[in-house]
C-alpha cells in the first residue's frame, strides 16, 4: 500500500511542479541554512583548535580577569580588551623567574592604528611583546628576523602578511618605516602566514598585527601596560605543574587576589569550542525557524490540495478505500515534500559550501550527523504538519465528496 | 432471502425549520439476480436510496440488512471494507480519476484491498477486455469520449465481483449509441447473475429492467415486475400518454410541461394557478399584437 501511496503521491507533485517546489523552498532554505551554519562552526572550530594546536601543547596562556572554570563558554569575555587588564609587567617577570618555565611571551596592546607609505591603516593591533615571541610561539619569520634582546629600546616592528601586503604592496617591507602614535618604526621582519579564523587565540589576528619591543610599547602608551594575555612555555610535559607554578607565583604578585586566569592548551581548546560550539546552536536555532515556517507552508499547500481533491477522495471512498488508507495517502504526499525538500537542502549546503571555500578563507565543514540531523528534522515536520491535512481529507464524508463538483 | 432488505429506513437531513424528509419509511427487498430500475423525479430520494444501499450514507432510522448481514450500523471503515468488496458503482459522470490512466482507474479497488500490482493489472485487463476497452489500457481519462469513459466505470464497478451494482444515471450524459453500448453491458453483466440498481430518467432503459421501481417525495410509490425487453407500463404512461400537448402549451413554452412532470401534481394548487394567470395575460398581450 505505502509503495503505491509513495508513487502516486510523486505523479501528484509533479503534476503541480512549481506549487510543489515552491512548497519545499520554506524546507529547503531551513535545511541548507542549518547545515550551512553547522559546517561553519565546524570549521571554525577546527580552525582554532588547528591553531591552538600550532602553539605546542605546552603552551600556557595566563589571562586577565576570572573565568569561573575553565569550561564556562560564557565567561570568556570579548570585551576584555575594554577593561584595564588585572595582569602587569611584574606577573611577567615572575613567570619568568620560575624554573619550570622556558619561555614567557606576553602581549602589551599599544593601539589600533599604524601609518605606513600607503596611508593609514585601522583595525589592526599594535602590540608590545618580547623577543621570544617567535620561539614559544614557534612563528617562522618570512622576511628579515624577530627583533633581538639588543633591540628591546630599538623602533623596530615586526608585522603582520596582511599589514605587509597593504602597507608595501610588493615591495619587501623590511627596512622601509612606519609610524606608530606619531613615532617611525623600522620594519625588522614579515611573520610567515598564520592560518587565520573569525576567533583568534591572541583575541588578535597575527596577519594583521604589528608587533614591538615592549619598553619600547610602554614610552609610546607614557609606562602604562595593557597586557592581554601572557604566553608561557612549560620546560618538560609536566604542564600541570608548570601551571599550579605560574598559579602560585602570580597570587603572590597579586596579594592572594584571584584576578586571573591560568589555562592549559585543552582548557584553551575546550573554552573556544564551547564558544564556537554556543555561536554555532543560536544561529542554527534561527535557522531551525524556517525549518518551521517550511513546514507550515506544507500544511497550508496540503489543506489547499485536500479541498481541491475533495472529488477524488469522494471516489476513492466509493471504491472502498477506508479512512486510513486516504490519510496514508496524504500523509504519504507530505513526506515526499519534506524529504525532498530536505535532500535539496542538502545539496544546496553543498553548494554553498563549495562557494565560501573557493570565495572566502572560511573553511566549513560538512559533518555527515548534521546533514542527517536536518534530514530527519524536515522528516518529522513532514509528519506532524501533514498530519491535520490527512486527517481531514480522511473525515471527508463520501457523500459531499462526491456531490463536490 | 433477500439481498437488499431494507424496513423503514427514512433519511433527514439539516436539523430545526430546515429539516428536509429525503426518504420517508422505505421498504424495499431486492433478491438476487435481480435488475431494478428506479424512476421518479428530481429530489424523490432516488440518489438517497442508491447512497443508503451502497453504504455511502446512512439511514436516520429504519434498518438495513445487506446478505442478511445488518449494515446500517458499522463503523465506516468496515462500511468502505463492504463497499470494496460487495458494491460496485457507477455514476452518471463517471468519475474515473483524472491523473491515473485507464488501466490504474479500473484496478483502484483492488489496491484497496492490497492485491500485488502484477495481479491487479491482469485482472484489470480482464475486466477491459470485457468491456471492449483493452486496447484503450494506457489512455488517460480525458483522452476518452463519454460512452468508452463510462464502460471504463462499469469495468472498475466490476472488478472485485460486486454482488450489487449500483448505476445512478449511468447513462445521462451519453449519446443514444453510447447509452445502448452500455445497457447492453449491463444486460450482460444481469445474465450472469448480478443483482444491478438502476436509476434512470429514460423510460426505454426499463426495457432492461425485470422489476421497476417509482418513487417521490422520498417514499416508493409503485413497484412494478416487468418483462425484459418492453418498456414498463408505469413509465409509458407517466412519460408518453400523459403528454399530450395543446396549442395552448406550444404557446406557454417549457412551463405548462412542468406540472405534468411526476411528483409536481402534488405542488400546491394556488401557486400553480398564480404562475399560469400570469402567463395567460403575457400571451394574451402577444395575441393581441399578432392579429
Amino acid at each position: 500500500m505505502w509503495n503505491g501511496n509513495l508513487k502516486t503521491a510523486v505523479t501528484n507533485l509533479r503534476l503541480n511542479k512549481w506549487r510543489s517546489i515552491l512548497t519545499m523552498m520554506g524546507i529547503i532554505i531551513g535545511v541548507s541554512s542549518v547545515v550551512t551554519v553547522v559546517s561553519l562552526g565546524e570549521g571554525l572550530k577546527h580552525q582554532v583548535v588547528g591553531q591552538i594546536n600550532q602553539l605546542g601543547s605546552r603552551v600556557i596562556t595566563v589571562r586577565s580577569g576570572r573565568l569561573n572554570d575553565g569550561t564556562s563558554a560564557s565567561n570568556l569575555s570579548i570585551f576584555s580588551l575594554w577593561n584595564a587588564s588585572t595582569l602587569t609587567d611584574k606577573d611577567t617577570a615572575a613567570i619568568a623567574k620560575l624554573p619550570s618555565v622556558s619561555g614567557v611571551v606576553s602581549f602589551d596592546y599599544v593601539t589600533n592604528s599604524a601609518t605606513g607609505d600607503s596611508g593609514e591603516l585601522d583595525n589592526i593591533s599594535v602590540m608590545g611583546t618580547s623577543t621570544d615571541m617567535a620561539s614559544v610561539l614557534n612563528k617562522q619569520v618570512d622576511y628579515g628576523g624577530f627583533f633581538s634582546s639588543d633591540q628591546q629600546n630599538q623602533d623596530v616592528a615586526v608585522i603582520g602578511t596582511n599589514i605587509a601586503q597593504k602597507m608595501f604592496g610588493e615591495l619587501n617591507p623590511v627596512g622601509h618605516s612606519l609610524q606608530i602614535s606619531g613615532t617611525d618604526f623600522v620594519v625588522g621582519g614579515v611573520l610567515a602566514k598564520s592560518p587565520t579564523s573569525l576567533l583568534s587565540v591572541a583575541e588578535t589576528d597575527f596577519n594583521s598585527a604589528v608587533f614591538i619591543p615592549i619598553p619600547v610599547a610602554q614610552s609610546l602608551t607614557g609606562g602604562h601596560s595593557n597586557i592581554l594575555q601572557i604566553l608561557a612555555k612549560s620546560n618538560d610535559d609536566n604542564v600541570d605543574g608548570a601551571a599550579s607554578d605560574i598559579k602560585a607565583a602570580l597570587y603572590k604578585t597579586h596579594n592572594g587576589a584571584n584576578n586571573f586566569t591560568v589555562l592549559k592548551q585543552d582548557e584553551l581548546l575546550s573554552l573556544a569550542g564551547g564558544v564556537i560550539n554556543l555561536i554555532t546552536e543560536f544561529i542554527s536555532g534561527i535557522a531551525a525557524i524556517a525549518l518551521v515556517v517550511g513546514g507550515i507552508g506544507i500544511m497550508d499547500i496540503m489543506l489547499a490540495s485536500v479541498s481541491e481533491r475533495t472529488r477524488e477522495i469522494g471516489i476513492r471512498k466509493a471504491v472502498g478505500a477506508t479512512n486510513r488508507q486516504i490519510r496514508s495517502q496524504f500523509l504519504a504526499e507530505g513526506l515526499v515534500l519534506s524529504v525532498a525538500g530536505g535532500l535539496i537542502g542538502i545539496v544546496v549546503a553543498l553548494a554553498i559550501n563549495i562557494g565560501l571555500r573557493i570565495y572566502t578563507n572560511l573553511q566549513p565543514i560538512i559533518s555527515v550527523s548534521a546533514a542527517i540531523l536536518a534530514a530527519s528534522v524536515s522528516l518529522i515536520i513532514g509528519v506532524i504538519f501533514s498530519v491535520v491535512p490527512s486527517v481531514k481529507a480522511a473525515r471527508k464524508n463520501p457523500i459531499d465528496a462526491l456531490r463536490n463538483e | 432471502m433477500a439481498l437488499i432488505q431494507l424496513q423503514e429506513v427514512s433519511k433527514l437531513y439539516g436539523f430545526g425549520d430546515a429539516t428536509t424528509l429525503a426518504l420517508d419509511e422505505v421498504g424495499l427487498s431486492v433478491e438476487k439476480g435481480e435488475f431494478v430500475a428506479i424512476m421518479g423525479p428530481s429530489g424523490s430520494g432516488k440518489t438517497t436510496l442508491m447512497n443508503i444501499i451502497g453504504l455511502l450514507d446512512r439511514p436516520t432510522h429504519g434498518s438495513y440488512r445487506l446478505g442478511n448481514e445488518p449494515v446500517d450500523r458499522l463503523r465506516s471503515n468496515h462500511q468502505a471494507r463492504l463497499r470494496r468488496d460487495r458494491i460496485g458503482f457507477v455514476f452518471q459522470f463517471y468519475n474515473l480519476l483524472p491523473r491515473l490512466n485507464v488501466i490504474d482507474n479500473v484496478s483502484l479497488p483492488l489496491a484497496y484491498r492490497g492485491t500485488t500490482p502484477v495481479r491487479r493489472a491482469k485482472k484489470a485487463s480482464d475486466i477491459l477486455e470485457l468491456v471492449g476497452m483493452r486496447e484503450r489500457e494506457y489512455f488517460m481519462p480525458g483522452q476518452l469520449s463519454g460512452g468508452q469513459a463510462q464502460r471504463v466505470a462499469v469495468a472498475r464497478a466490476l472488478i472485485n465481483k460486486p454482488s450489487i451494482i449500483i448505476a445512478d444515471e449511468p447513462t445521462g450524459n451519453l449519446d443514444s449509441t453510447d447509452s445502448r453500448v452500455v445497457m447492453e453491458l449491463f444486460a450482460d453483466i444481469h445474465r450472469q447473475g448480478n443483482t444491478i440498481l438502476l436509476v434512470t430518467h429514460n423510460p426505454e432503459l426499463t426495457r432492461y429492467a425485470n422489476r421497476v421501481i417509482y418513487m417521490r417525495d422520498g417514499m416508493i410509490v409503485g413497484d412494478e415486475r416487468t418483462t425484459i425487453g418492453s418498456i414498463a407500463r408505469g413509465a409509458r404512461k407517466i412519460y408518453y400518454e400523459k403528454r399530450k400537448v395543446t396549442d395552448d402549451e406550444i404557446v406557454i413554452g417549457v412551463s405548462s410541461l412542468m406540472h405534468d412532470v411526476p411528483g409536481k401534481e402534488l405542488a400546491s394548487s394556488p401557486r400553480k394557478r398564480k404562475s399560469r394567470s400570469k402567463k395567460r395575460t403575457i400571451r394574451h398581450k402577444k395575441t393581441g399584437v399578432k392579429r
